[in-house]
């Protein structure tokens, strides 16, 4: 197990230094000019010069890569030429914005899906069924940057029960800083009211992020089950007189899940890479608003640092994945 | 002693390749979630072909502004409102649908070529031109595509053109990655070796005998795709890259809608149901299609 471990993390570095060195050079293909875009429109030959100079865009690409890939090491992720802030510090600002959000996100879509998928399998062609199949049909072709507006409409605007958008009043201290988890910090520091105003501000963002997920996981549970309970075994199990509580949570429910695993490590990946659209709509502080911003002005260090993180959390979760198809099906646990 | 009479075969006014479309078609009209589907599909595309001579405002659309009617809510002369430069919104959602339809249909266009051509290739011959073509496509794929997509469209400039490149670029790999793996399964059945005694060079062996052997799952996925394509497409018009006002897009027309949104919801429902709207078909669709011809799948 730990070796398995261990040899995929290693495996992770090739894989990173390929990242960094594709990024880099679609970054330097593509046309667009960072530099004068930051110095603005009236800006001399000679200041131009001296900015390329400053952050190194003078030197010949591979200089170039190899200083920024032993950089990455020693936490220098290189400079943003437009606000001029080291990358890496940035993205460790922001970073825990983005998480918070999609693991909520995560957590709803999981909870609600898997529960709704057993139980549609089980009741099939009944009512319930029927409903949440339609919804999850919707749910999946509803963008997730409309039904944020849709929610703020109506959360906000006319029940008023929920606040429109950002992270937390700007007339408020959030709670002290320990994991940047606003929701979490506020349950180490016992602060309920700060806990009841970070929950709020992360609902209604949390929610439009999970529908697509949500229906998804239900739909994958909801097929794995109904396979699942056509297998022998479950007869067997029946014809044994075991109760159809523990056929269904402590067999079915474990066969079931792996197929559902995997969909759930893509959706962390698809979420943290579309966490721009959501963010948007809810003027969210995350990587994503951080993204946009760069790539709006052509500032291509943040957007690899950005990128990488991603790819880095998109692995490690897959990492994980692995490991919990052990922890499900005793099958495929690694030597 | 007689000679056996030859076996008469009865005579078919269809021939078999027919005859398996007309059975597929008919697994399709079984599900009427799919019909549903089909049905939205062929209305949006006549829509959009249509809309040219059928929009009711069509000065609105080359930007023109009537300031004198901002935000009007939906009313018979205009179905789904006005926006802050008093344009109708009906007309503009009508002929956003051709930049959005074909904008979809071109990315999974160029995506399926290149992603079958690079999927072809590295599984045909493997070896080290697999080793590198599939290495630089499974990095493509750890990128969040999103991300990438708004980089390079970002640094192409703005233009529907720009943004299909921007957005292609970062779908062909999930086709190579699918059309390697069909040919490595199809390139050792007895039919290639028989291709091969009979002299048949690579070009005519890929195009000839085995791409047409593994159509349908490319077809599913693309039909399945084209739902995603339009979303991503409305998603980049969103967050404020990809095609610029006054070409009307339903993702840019959403954007716009946002900061006069709790008072004038108008102006973002007609451009947010159609994009939801077009994404549901093109899935019920997709849906429907992969029943038919991947059986496999079906639950």
């Amino acid at each position: 197990m730990l070796l398995f471990v261990l040899r995929r993390l290693v495996l992770v570095v090739p894989i990173l230094i390929g990242l960094t060195l594709l990024l880099f050079v679609v970054a330097r293909l593509l046309p667009g000019d960072p530099v004068g875009l930051a110095a603005g429109p009236n800006a001399t030959p000679e200041l131009i010069a001296s900015l390329r100079q400053e952050f190194g865009l003078d030197q010949p690409l591979p200089i170039q890569y190899w200083t920024y890939l032993t950089g990455l090491v020693t936490g220098d992720w290189g400079m943003s030429v437009f606000t001029r802030r080291p990358v890496f510090e940035d993205v460790l600002t922001y970073l825990p914005a983005t998480l918070e959000l999609v693991f909520a996100a995560l957590i709803i879509a999981v909870v609600v899906g898997i529960p709704l998928g057993l139980l549609t399998a089980v009741y099939r062609n009944g009512v319930l069924d029927y409903a949440t199949r339609t919804l999850a049909l919707g749910g999946i072709a509803m963008p997730r940057f409309f039904l944020g507006l849709l929610l703020q409409l109506a959360f906000a605007a006319w029940l008023d029960i929920l606040p429109l958008s950002g992270r937390y009043p700007l007339i408020e201290i959030p709670p002290e800083t320990v994991t940047g988890f606003y929701t979490v910090d506020a349950l180490i520091a016992g602060d309920w009211y700060a806990l009841r105003i970070a929950l709020a501000h992360l609902a209604l963002p949390a929610i439009a992020m999970a529908l697509s997920p949500l229906a998804t996981i239900m739909r994958m549970m909801r097929a794995s089950t109904i396979e699942v309970l056509q297998q022998d075994y479950v007869m067997t199990e029946r014809a044994l007189g075991l109760s159809n509580r523990l056929i269904l949570f402590k067999y079915v429910l474990k066969n079931a899940m792996t197929s559902t695993l995997t969909v759930i490590g893509l959706y962390v990946s698809w979420m943290l890479g579309g966490t721009v659209l959501v963010e948007t709509v809810f003027d969210w502080p995350g990587l994503g608003l951080y993204a946009t911003q760069a790539i709006l002005t052509q500032d291509f260090m943040p957007v690899i640092g950005v990128t990488l993180v991603i790819a880095i959390i998109y692995l490690f979760t897959m990492l994980v994945v692995d490991v919990l198809y052990g922890v499900f099906n005793p099958k495929v646990r690694y030597a | 002693m007689t000679t056996p009479e030859p076996l008469a075969i009865p005579r078919r006014n269809q021939s078999a390749r027919l005859e398996n479309w007309s059975r597929a078609f008919y697994r399709f009209r079984q599900s009427w979630l799919s019909m549903v589907g089909l049905a939205i599909v062929v209305a949006l595309i006549v829509l959009a072909l249509l809309a040219p001579f059928i929009v009711p405002y069509p000065e609105h659309v080359e930007g023109v502004t009537n300031t004198a009617a901002r935000f009007q809510p939906p009313s018979a002369s205009a179905w789904f409102g006005t926006n802050a430069l008093g344009q109708d919104m009906f007309s503009l959602v009508l002929v956003g649908s051709q930049v959005s339809l074909f904008s979809g249909l071109a990315v999974v266009f160029i995506a399926v070529v290149v992603g079958t051509a690079v999927g072809a290739i590295a599984g045909y011959f493997g070896g080290w031109i697999d080793e590198i073509l599939m290495r630089v496509t499974d990095l493509l794929l750890t990128i969040p595509s999103l991300i990438l997509a708004m980089a390079v469209a970002a640094a192409l400039g703005t233009g529907v053109f720009n943004m299909i490149i921007a957005i292609s670029l970062t779908w062909w790999p999930a086709y190579a990655r699918l059309v390697r793996g069909e040919v490595i399964g199809k390139k050792e059945e007895q039919f290639i070796a028989a291709a091969h005694a009979l002299g048949a060079g690579w070009p005519r062996i890929l195009c000839r005998h085995i791409l047409p052997n593994i159509v349908s799952p490319i077809i599913v996925k693309a039909s399945l795709d084209m739902g995603f394509a339009i979303l991503t497409v409305a998603s980049l018009g969103f967050v404020g890259i990809g095609v610029k006002p006054p070409t009307p897009e339903w993702g840019t027309l959403l954007s716009g809608a946002r900061s006069y949104m709790p008072d004038y919801w108008w102006t973002a429902v007609a451009p947010g149901m159609a994009i939801f709207l077009a994404v549901l078909a093109f899935n019920l669709l997709g849906d429907g299609l992969r029943d038919v011809l991947d059986p496999k799948a079906r639950r």
